[in-house]
């Protein structure tokens, strides 16, 4: 069997659904597969998306993938100080909502679909060559192979990308830039604003943080994600203290345990090549402070399917005619990414005493009333020399 | 390479593999175990331990 496409998307999280969707909507032939039986689960992701984010892309929110909308954050530092930012006072890019991902990544891809994309599922990638007309992508999907003809692939194939390899771009991470990530959604967790996500620094996760993202009353999203290099436990054994440690989840019991790599060492340098383009956590388009990717995927979907489409309409599937779409992404995210990355080496860099201190002395702050200048000079009084590495951040 | 029961198959080994050789089915993991140079790094990235040296 050998099926013949104009676009070939391979992956479909939010980052293939929404490119598949946006080269559909601008005239091309679409075809999108995922290995897994169901899209969008097992998830592997704590489910925050920023309000601002969604409004960017053009989506509405919907109450059958919207699980809580949240209004604060709370920072909490190695000793339990706490610092609260609420919503209505300060602006917070990454407040907003969190979803329900085995919803809203099915929800994507049936708005992929009515574009006029064709799905397969539990269809896996297993070789790619090139061709005089495109590239060639060999395929499995139960107990049948058969040969998919495209004239450009997108690369959504997550942080294990392997088809952006076959097409000798180098997606390989450095265990350094690949955060590995336990969660267990739990319910019976006692927080003191289910409206708000926590944060918890320190060496409760070394190399990243933890997290409690409430997603009802006492339902929540509890987990972490370390750098593997800077601690001899595993990311499920970080989870385990944590949970027995947080007083939040004392009374708390798992219904759900997700685990997963989470690409954070900024996006790669080279996204395309003739005839392809990697998107999402295959291209690492998520913050590396934060670990959020949904938006940058999704915003990097759009990119990538209106440039691809229109290479198709042109006839021109060359690498120099997709650099436009890096060109976009690039101007989209990487500043932001790489003022992240400071700020995250910037704590990164801070003890647990230093942490400590810095949430002792912002614990009272009314952020509304304060500007840069007097968080510097808090700042300076924990650490000079850490300071440094924020460089010209502010 | 052993790969035990309770892998779940996330990908995160396939991620940092340097020679590409890990392939990540729905409920499977396939090791290119000839090309494999035995640097580990897939062993220590796993979050659950899930991967260990058969010797």
């Amino acid at each position: 069997m050998s099926i013949k496409t104009d676009i070939l998307v391979i992956g479909a999280g939010p980052a293939g659904s929404s490119a598949a969707k946006h080269a559909a909507l601008n005239g091309a032939k679409v075809l999108m597969i995922d290995k897994k039986s169901e899209i969008g689960s097992p998830k592997r992701c704590a489910e925050g998306v920023s309000k601002e984010g969604l409004k960017a892309l053009g989506i509405e929110p919907h109450c059958r993938w919207i699980a809580k909308e949240l209004t604060g954050v709370k920072f909490i530092s190695p000793n339990g100080t706490s610092v609260w930012l609420n919503e209505e006072r300060v602006k917070l890019p990454e407040a907003g909502y969190i979803l329900e991902r085995k919803i809203f990544d099915k929800h994507m891809a049936m708005n992929a679909a009515r574009a006029g994309v064709e799905i397969m599922v539990k269809t896996i990638a297993t070789g790619l060559k090139r061709s005089e007309k495109g590239l060639i992508v060999t395929a499995e999907c139960m107990d049948q192979s058969f040969e998919i003809n495209a004239k450009i692939v997108i690369a959504a194939d997550g942080p294990e990308s392997r088809v952006g390899r076959w097409a000798g771009l180098k997606t390989t991470l450095k265990p350094k830039n690949m955060e590995s990530c336990a969660q267990f959604e739990m319910a019976g967790v006692e927080m003191e604003d289910s409206n708000s996500i926590e944060f918890y620094f320190g060496s409760v996760a070394p190399g990243g943080y933890a997290w409690i993202f409430p997603k009802g009353d006492d339902i929540a999203n509890v987990g972490l994600g370390i750098i593997t290099t800077q601690t001899d436990k595993t990311a499920y054994q970080h989870l385990q203290e944590f949970v027995s440690n947080c007083p939040s989840t004392q009374n708390a019991q798992p219904v759900e345990l997700n685990i997963g790599g989470d690409p954070v060492g900024g996006m790669l340098k080279k996204l395309v090549t003739d005839n392809l383009v990697l998107v999402g956590d295959a291209a690492s388009q998520v913050s590396p402070l934060t670990g959020g990717g949904i938006i940058s995927a999704m915003k990097a979907g759009v990119f990538a399917g209106e440039v691809t489409a229109a290479a198709i309409k042109e006839g021109n599937y060359s690498q120099k005619r997709l650099q436009e779409y890096q060109d976009k992404c690039e101007e989209d995210m990487v500043k932001t990414f790489k003022k992240e990355l400071k700020v995250k080496n910037y704590l990164l860099s801070l003890s647990d005493e230093e942490l400590d201190s810095i949430a002792e002395a912002f614990k009272n702050t009314e952020f509304e009333k304060i500007n840069t200048k007097e968080i510097i000079k808090v700042l300076i009084k924990v650490s000079p020399k850490a300071l440094l590495k924020l460089g010209k951040i502010f | 390479m052993k790969v035990n029961e309770w892998c779940m198959y996330c990908g995160e080994c396939a991620g940092v593999c340097p020679r590409s050789l890990i392939e990540v089915r729905e409920t499977c993991l396939i090791f290119n175990e000839n090309e494999c140079k035995d640097c580990r790094i897939c062993i220590q990235v796993c979050p659950v331990q899930a991967l260990s040296k058969e010797e």
